[in-house]
Formats: structure tokens, C-alpha cells, sequence
């Protein structure tokens, strides 16, 4: 019996049933925790948005881009997706805009905004 | 035998109740689900601000309402609209331009109203009895001869005959009939002040009302209106209540306190303005509230 001689007081049975029963109660707390009542995140930030929405905020910089001309303002909202350079963002939007039949409208305006955001020069356009 | 048997299913239950607990600790702190497809209503406040930015700057060009409207249901908010209002009014307190706000306003009103109000969009033009002008050019040597024969129709035609090119032709110039445009109010005319009423109810007390109004009494928001008072100053603008009207803004006054409102938006200047003493069905005095209507003649 090699528990024995661990816990010589309990039978190898009974440890056994605890064994078990602690796994059956880990699987429980694991289903619980994970599957019926996961952390909620309530303060998520913009760059684990799902792609359809990211796609349609790099979207949305595109139509009020086309508006103000703000290449420094863009460039700032599309920040808030991640630390990648802006125009990745904006190049990703539009490969997806293309599989996905957006209106040629916005296909100029995403066009125009990639534009912007590849000439833009963050030193050179100080924020305000 | 029996004890065996309580003492086994006890520690059972026991080292059960231990596994839970030490799955949820694994399954909540140390390897939580996590996120990659969140929802805009799942984003940190400040972050859904900028998000209500973005859509607002999004609406301001493309002028979509039903765009903007389902892109703000994404957010989440019990009211988009209060949302849009409080945001706007937030930005303005901390400071930052009303050009930076004003998209906000602009789309809370609209979603308000239900239709795109552009303030400034382009006037439809009216329809005029044009006198229909006939005009023949005989040429004569060098010089072009011209006459002209006026005739009243309700609807303006124009004929025109060839008339040769001349290497160096001489056209006597003719006054062209214009036709007379209505005037209509333009951003730049000031605003007057056309009434001045108190009232005299308690859901109103201390409150200075104001509305402005476009010459077709259409509501006007964005218009900048100073608050003036020997302590203070106090600086805001209409449209950001547009569930009470485009055009209306309102302030709180302190009762015996005297205020000098300036229009920064259209130049009109009320001084001396104070709470009106209403009283109640007691005969118990109470400040009364005022309600200043503004119009561009």
C-alpha cells in the first residue's frame, strides 16, 4: 500500500475516494469558474473589441476623417486600438472591406485615410 | 462500521468542497477566460466616450442616422441621447472647445428630433414670375444691332439666335432681369429679445430659461450665451437639453443676485435681470423663474 505509509492512519480506499472526490470537486470549480459563471470584464479597452466592430471604428476615422481632414486626430483614434502603427489598422480594414463588399465609398474613403495615415508624421503634427 | 462510513463521506464531501474551491481559484485568478471578442458595451467608460466621439465625427459627415443611431445601441446606454447630452456638457466644463462638442449636440438633437437638422443647410430657393426676355442680334456691318422685347410668362425662357463671331465686337451690356429673394436669417443676424415671462411655479423657481429662434421661429442650437454677476461668470449654450428644444438652455439663479446676459453667438445684451418673487397658495414668497425668448427679426 504505498499510502500508508504517507498517511498511516487512512486506508488506501479511503484516500482514494478523497482522490477522487477532490477531483470531482476541482472539475466542478473549473466548469463553474470557466463555463457558468466566468469573470466578467465590464472596463474592456478597444483592442480586444471583436474585429467587425474595430473594423467598423476604423470605419467610422475613415467618414470623419474624410470630413476634417485631421490626419492628427485619426491617427490618435486609431490608437486606441493598439500600438500598432495607424496604418496597419487601416490595412488590415481594408483588406477585410474588399472580401466583404463594402460600397466603393468607403473603399475611397478608407483608401484615403491609409494615405493619410502612411504620410502622417507624428513630430511633424504635434497633437494639440 | 457506521463511523467508517460518516468520517469516509465527510472527508469526501470535505475534499470535494477543497477541489471547488481550488478550481475556482485556477478558473478565476490564475487562468480567467479571457476576452478577445468583446462588445462596445463591454469598453471602459472613457473609452465609450471616445467611441461616441468617433460616431459623432462619423455622423457629421456622412449625415447616416440610422448608422449612427445603431452604432450608438452598441454602446449599450439606457439613453444614447442623455448619454450624448451629458457628454457634451462634460466636455465643455472641463474646458475644451465647443467646435469639439458640438457634433455630440448635434447628433443627441438629431436623434432627438428624428431627422438630420444641419444647421446650416442651403435654403430652398422660391419661385419667382420671371419675365421671359426675347433677344435677336442682327449684325450690320461691325457693329451687332440689338433690341430687346420684354414679355411677362409665368414660366422664364430664353431663346437664343447664332450670332456670328465678329473679330472685334462691341455688345452694349443690358441690366438682367434678378428676381427678389425673401430674406432669411442668416448665423451672423443678432439676436432680439421678443419676451421676457415670468413664471410663477414651484418646478420652476430660480430658473433663468432661455430659447432662441430663427426668423421662421425654428429652434437654433450652438448659440453662446454669458452669464454675468458680481461674483462670477458662467458661459454655455443652447441644444444640449434637446429633449426641452433645439434652441434652450437654462441656468440657475440665486435669489437677490442681479445678472447681465450677453448673446455671444448673435450680440444681444439683457442686463439687470433677477429672480422674480412669486408667491404661493400660503402667500409664502418664493424666486420665481424667468423665460427669455430670443429671435432673429
Amino acid at each position: 500500500m504505498p499510502f500508508m505509509g504517507i498517511i498511516p492512519f487512512m486506508s488506501s480506499s479511503k484516500i482514494i475516494t478523497l482522490i477522487i472526490a477532490l477531483a470531482i470537486g476541482a472539475g466542478l470549480g473549473l466548469v463553474y469558474g470557466w463555463v457558468i459563471a466566468p469573470v466578467e470584464y465590464v472596463d474592456v479597452t478597444p483592442d480586444l473589441l471583436r474585429q467587425d466592430y474595430r473594423i467598423d471604428f476604423v470605419l467610422m476615422t475613415a467618414e470623419a476623417y474624410q470630413s476634417d481632414f485631421d490626419a492628427a486626430a485619426a491617427a490618435r483614434r486609431l490608437a486606441l486600438l493598439g500600438s500598432d502603427p495607424p496604418a496597419s489598422f487601416v490595412t488590415s480594414t481594408i483588406e477585410y472591406a474588399s472580401a466583404n463588399n463594402f460600397t466603393p465609398d468607403e473603399m475611397r474613403m478608407l483608401q484615403a485615410l491609409l494615405t493619410a495615415m502612411q504620410t502622417y508624421q507624428p513630430d511633424v503634427n504635434p497633437a494639440p | 462500521m457506521k463511523t467508517f462510513l460518516r468520517n469516509t463521506i465527510l472527508h469526501a464531501a470535505l475534499a470535494l468542497l477543497i477541489g471547488f474551491g481550488l478550481g475556482l481559484v485556477y478558473s478565476w485568478l490564475i487562468s480567467p477566460v479571457t476576452y478577445v471578442d468583446a462588445t462596445p458595451a463591454l469598453l471602459r467608460a472613457d473609452f465609450k466616450d471616445q467611441y461616441r466621439i468617433v460616431i459623432a465625427a462619423s455622423y457629421s459627415a456622412n449625415q447616416d442616422l440610422a448608422r449612427a443611431r445603431a452604432r450608438l445601441n452598441l454602446l449599450g446606454d439606457a439613453d444614447p441621447v442623455g448619454a450624448l447630452s451629458a457628454q457634451a456638457q462634460r466636455m465643455l466644463a472641463n474646458g475644451e472647445p465647443f467646435e469639439k462638442a458640438r457634433p455630440l449636440a448635434q447628433l443627441a438633437t438629431d436623434l432627438q428630433s428624428g431627422y438630420v437638422s444641419e444647421p446650416f443647410t442651403p435654403t430652398p430657393f422660391p419661385t419667382f414670375s420671371t419675365p421671359e426676355v426675347e433677344v435677336s442680334v442682327t449684325v450690320t456691318g461691325d457693329q451687332p444691332e440689338v433690341s430687346e422685347e420684354a414679355t411677362f410668362t409665368p414660366v422664364p425662357t430664353v431663346f437664343f439666335e447664332q450670332t456670328p463671331l465678329l473679330s472685334t465686337p462691341i455688345v452694349q451690356e443690358t441690366a438682367t432681369p434678378r428676381p427678389t429673394f425673401t430674406p432669411t436669417a442668416s448665423p451672423g443676424v443678432p439676436f432680439t429679445l421678443v419676451s421676457q415671462d415670468t413664471l410663477c411655479q414651484p418646478a420652476y423657481s430660480r430658473l433663468l430659461q432661455f430659447m432662441f429662434m430663427d426668423a421662421r421661429r425654428i429652434q437654433q442650437p450652438g448659440i453662446e450665451i454669458n452669464v454675468t454677476w458680481n461674483e462670477g461668470e458662467d458661459k454655455f449654450f443652447t441644444g444640449f437639453k434637446p429633449d426641452l428644444g433645439n434652441g434652450y438652455a437654462d441656468f440657475v439663479m440665486e435669489p437677490g443676485t442681479v445678472y447681465n446676459i450677453r448673446v455671444v453667438t448673435g450680440g444681444a445684451f439683457v442686463a439687470d435681470v433677477t429672480a422674480p418673487i412669486c408667491t404661493d397658495e400660503t402667500g409664502a414668497e418664493y424666486p420665481g423663474g424667468l423665460l427669455l425668448t430670443f429671435q432673429q427679426p
